[in-house]
């Protein structure tokens, strides 16, 4: 196989990721988000926290356009304020996620012996658990706040990135012109750091991509299960977890449901198609990886 | 558009079709006249906790159910009204000193075997429940000094049960259908024993051996029990030949009710009954024995120098919106007035320190040495008052607090993890709830400074010694002068006390064309009432 620097293909290719239908789609439905997070004090809307029992559950109405919730919440404002919770934490997430990952898993890869045994052992027994479970047991250790609820999923999901990343440096290292690199005299970190690493991070932003959907519906899993968010934050998990339990009034969980769901959608088209776009090898490099 | 609002409109017509059908169904269920109703069938919908059937194991809203149709008490209460044990196997009398309760049997009674029930059987009962050591074994021994009660046969036709220390509770104890007495000489042929060996187990929940208005037909504890009637039952012959009690959860228990599937649905939520009452439904609402309470921990240490400031206690009192509690707990549901729940003997009307009063609660807050410091309240998240849950009753508390100008940071916990640190004495302030092990205001005085729940909020004897000399009156207060007793010793408590009573959720049986439906608070609903 020949090393074909990726830096001249990625130029080229990353506006034609722009211009497939499904990942415009998705940018644009992520770009409204970004907007209403940064603007959503500014909207004429409720007070996402003023209670106003005499007029909980009331249907959706010209008032209150998703109706309001079991304490007469304007579920409208709190879906929008949700926003502010499950963004800006799964970006955190993800890019925590991302760099720890992929430093241990370059150095494992890189450096082989001793360190690839540790670290990819300790991967190992992250992965001998079920994500969600594992999580809700750190969670749970930590005591429930968004925060822990970020440290348990970071805790759960660096071993994919490292597992990934090992394997991407294992098939770089071996690549001529990184063995030139060191017969021209650059160490150990000089050579990951300016020959591998960049020959790798493409299929790494895909794999991130296409996770920051799972993280979202992570985030939101831990909060419905009352170890994420603490009441009264307007948080989309936990607003779905007080509509389930009543039943009756079905705009609760919906709106928020689809909150989530588009921004899932949203990251996940985003994610197909730069992976069309910016790498057709990726598919089978992270193949290549679980071996 | 026209084919399709033309099967629309078909659709529609089938549906007021079936409709028609089932209402004439449910008709026939109740207006087919007492005669025809002997052999109907009753259908009550429940949301199932049900472990077991044997009384002396069960412990369970469902199992109580069960057991009060199947088995017999030495003594009863009449109706909703849990103020007032009356006999009904025994009479009783109380000992002057109110250690000893004497029960003297009627002999009217026979089990479902043919077998009269004998002071023996009722003596062999009650020593099963203590020798089991089940769940419900506690209500045979003393909460506080935790010895197990003694019990005698005295003569052929009389027993005693006595406490070590007087306990005017006893008679208010021995209704509970966990202490339903059981035809000794059948069990004892099926592996029944008064000591832990008891292998009575699974004969009880295949058949019961009781003298109730009914017996078991048939038994799971996770789809449905079936009653038929019991041909010995020496009382009132129950209205319905057989009953079907089923596990249906919430929304379904509406479709059946509505639908005429069930007659009884006892599980529906505030908002399920939300405009359900319409021609033979009907909606009865009640006060559950639950008492949902916020404590603030008067402990130096734990309290932050807040919570045990006594103006900001009152600050607190007057800050918190009873009526939006009230609200969040569904219509049909009181605040009471103390920490004794609205239907028992003692309970208090209202007190004038539990009210809301945003003027008071300012004053009081700025007397008070609060400093903007952020308040810590807990709840559980996993449990709730009755349907009802914490979180949202914290959140309302929470925003009632801060238009007080008090701060206050939620602190959601699993009931497991909230009970440890409760118990220890740890937590800042919080929200619970207590249920009632008897219907008598002295299972509430642990409530009291330095007794057991006093001591989860920090609140020791010598912090206030007019709320433990109220508590001495009210133990020492006998008969009439019990209630009285209870009331100041409540009122000592909402003056002075780490304590505060917010509110008893409602309760929703949903009937449809039957009558007869009269909550308890210990059993839920006798099946054997129902016309």
């Amino acid at each position: 196989m020949t090393a074909v620097p990726l830096r001249r293909r990625r130029a080229p290719s990353l506006p034609v990721a722009w211009r497939r239908p499904a990942a415009l789609a998705g940018a644009l439905v992520l770009l409204a988000w970004v907007v209403v997070a940064l603007i959503v004090p500014l909207l004429p809307l409720e007070d996402p926290l003023r209670q106003s029992v005499g007029a909980a559950f009331q249907a959706p109405s010209a008032a209150h356009l998703f109706g309001t919730d079991q304490l007469g919440r304007d579920v409208l404002s709190r879906t929008l304020w949700g926003v502010r919770s499950s963004l800006p934490l799964a970006v955190a997430l993800v890019a925590g996620s991302l760099v720890i990952g992929s430093v241990l898993g370059a150095l494992a890869g890189y450096l082989g012996g001793v360190v690839d045994e540790v670290i990819m052992r300790v991967a190992d027994l992250v992965f001998a658990f079920p994500t969600i479970i594992l999580a809700m047991v750190v969670a749970a250790a930590l005591g429930p706040s968004l925060v822990n609820a970020v440290i348990a999923l970071l805790i759960v999901s660096w071993p994919n990135y490292a597992r990934v990343m090992r394997a991407l440096v294992l098939g770089a290292r071996g690549q001529e012109y990184v063995i030139a690199g060191r017969l021209l005299g650059a160490g150990p970190l000089t050579s990951l750091r300016r020959d591998v690493l960049p020959n790798v991070s493409a299929p790494m932003l895909v794999l991130a991509m296409l996770d920051f959907g799972n993280q979202i519906l992570l985030l939101a899993g831990l909060s419905f299960l009352g170890l994420g968010a603490v009441p009264p934050t307007p948080e989309w998990g936990s607003m779905v977890a007080d509509g389930v339990v009543q039943f009756s009034s079905w705009w609760l969980a919906t709106f928020p449901g689809l909150a989530i769901f588009s921004v899932v959608v949203a990251f996940n088209l985003i994610g197909d198609s730069l992976r069309d776009a910016l790498d057709p090898r990726t598919a089978g490099a992270v193949q290549g990886s679980s071996i | 558009m026209h084919h399709i609002s033309k099967r629309a409109s078909a659709l529609t017509a089938s549906a007021a079709a079936l409709a028609l059908i089932l209402s004439g169904c449910s008709a026939g269920g109740s207006g087919g006249g007492q005669q025809a109703s002997a052999n109907k069938t009753l259908v009550v919908d429940n949301t199932f906790d049900l472990k077991t059937s044997d009384p002396a194991r069960a412990f369970e809203l469902t199992g109580s159910i069960v057991d009060k149709a199947l088995y017999e008490t030495a003594l009863t209460f009449e109706g909703s009204d849990v103020t007032k044990p009356v006999p009904q196997l025994t009479t009783y009398s109380m000992s002057d000193d109110d250690k000893t309760i004497t029960l003297t049997l009627d002999g009217k009674h026979v089990f479902s075997s043919g077998n009269p029930v004998t002071i023996d059987d009722i003596v062999w009962s009650y020593k099963r429940v203590q020798g089991i050591a089940g769940n419900p074994s506690f209500l045979l021994s003393n909460l506080s000094t935790g010895k197990p009660f003694t019990i005698e046969k005295t003569s052929d036709t009389t027993m005693t049960i006595s406490d070590t220390v007087a306990n005017p509770a006893l008679p208010y104890i021995l209704p509970n259908p966990s202490l339903g007495v059981l035809d000794s000489k059948t069990l004892e042929e099926n592996g029944g024993t008064t000591d832990k060996d008891d292998k009575a187990e699974s004969y009880l929940n295949g058949k019961s051996a009781g003298s109730g208005p009914y017996q078991l037909s048939s038994y799971n504890a996770t789809s449905k029990v079936v009653f038929v009637k019991n041909p010995e039952y020496t009382g009132t012959a129950p209205k319905y030949g057989r009953v079907v009690l089923q596990n249906v959860t919430g929304p379904s228990q509406k479709t059946d009710v509505q639908g005429g599937q069930a007659q009884l649905a006892l599980n529906l939520n505030s908002q399920q009954v939300n405009g359900l009452e319409s021609g033979s439904i009907k909606v009865a609402k009640t006060t559950s024995a639950n008492v949902g309470y916020l404590w603030l921990n008067q402990n130096e240490q734990v309290s932050g120098g807040v919570t045990n400031d006594p103006d900001f206690v009152k600050a607190v009192r007057h800050a918190i919106d009873y009526e939006a509690l009230r609200t969040v707990a569904g219509s049909g549901s009181t605040q009471p007035g103390g920490i004794v729940p609205s239907q028992f003997l003692g309970a208090l009307e209202s007190d004038e320190n539990n009210t809301t009063d945003a003027a008071a609660a300012k004053s009081d807050l700025a007397s008070s040495g609060y400093a903007e410091q952020t308040v810590t309240l807990s709840y559980p998240t996993d449990a709730t008052l009755d349907g009802v849950s914490f979180a949202d009753m914290a959140q309302s508390v929470q925003s009632n607090l801060q238009d007080a100008g008090i701060t206050v940071k939620l602190n959601g916990l699993p009931i497991a993890t909230l009970l440890d640190s409760f118990r220890a004495g740890k937590l800042q302030a919080g929200l619970m709830y207590w249920g009632p092990d008897f219907p008598d205001p002295s299972d509430y005085l642990t409530f009291s400074p330095g007794e057991g729940l006093g001591l989860r909020a920090g609140w020791t004897e010598s912090m206030s010694p007019e709320v433990t000399k109220a508590k001495e009156a009210a133990i020492a207060a006998e008969g009439d002068a019990r209630a009285a007793a209870y009331q100041a010793w409540q009122k000592a408590s909402n003056a002075d006390g780490a304590f505060v009573p917010l509110v008893q959720a409602a309760r929703y049986a949903v009937t449809n064309g039957v009558t007869g439906v009269t909550p308890n608070a210990i059993w839920t609903v006798d099946l054997a009432s129902i016309e």
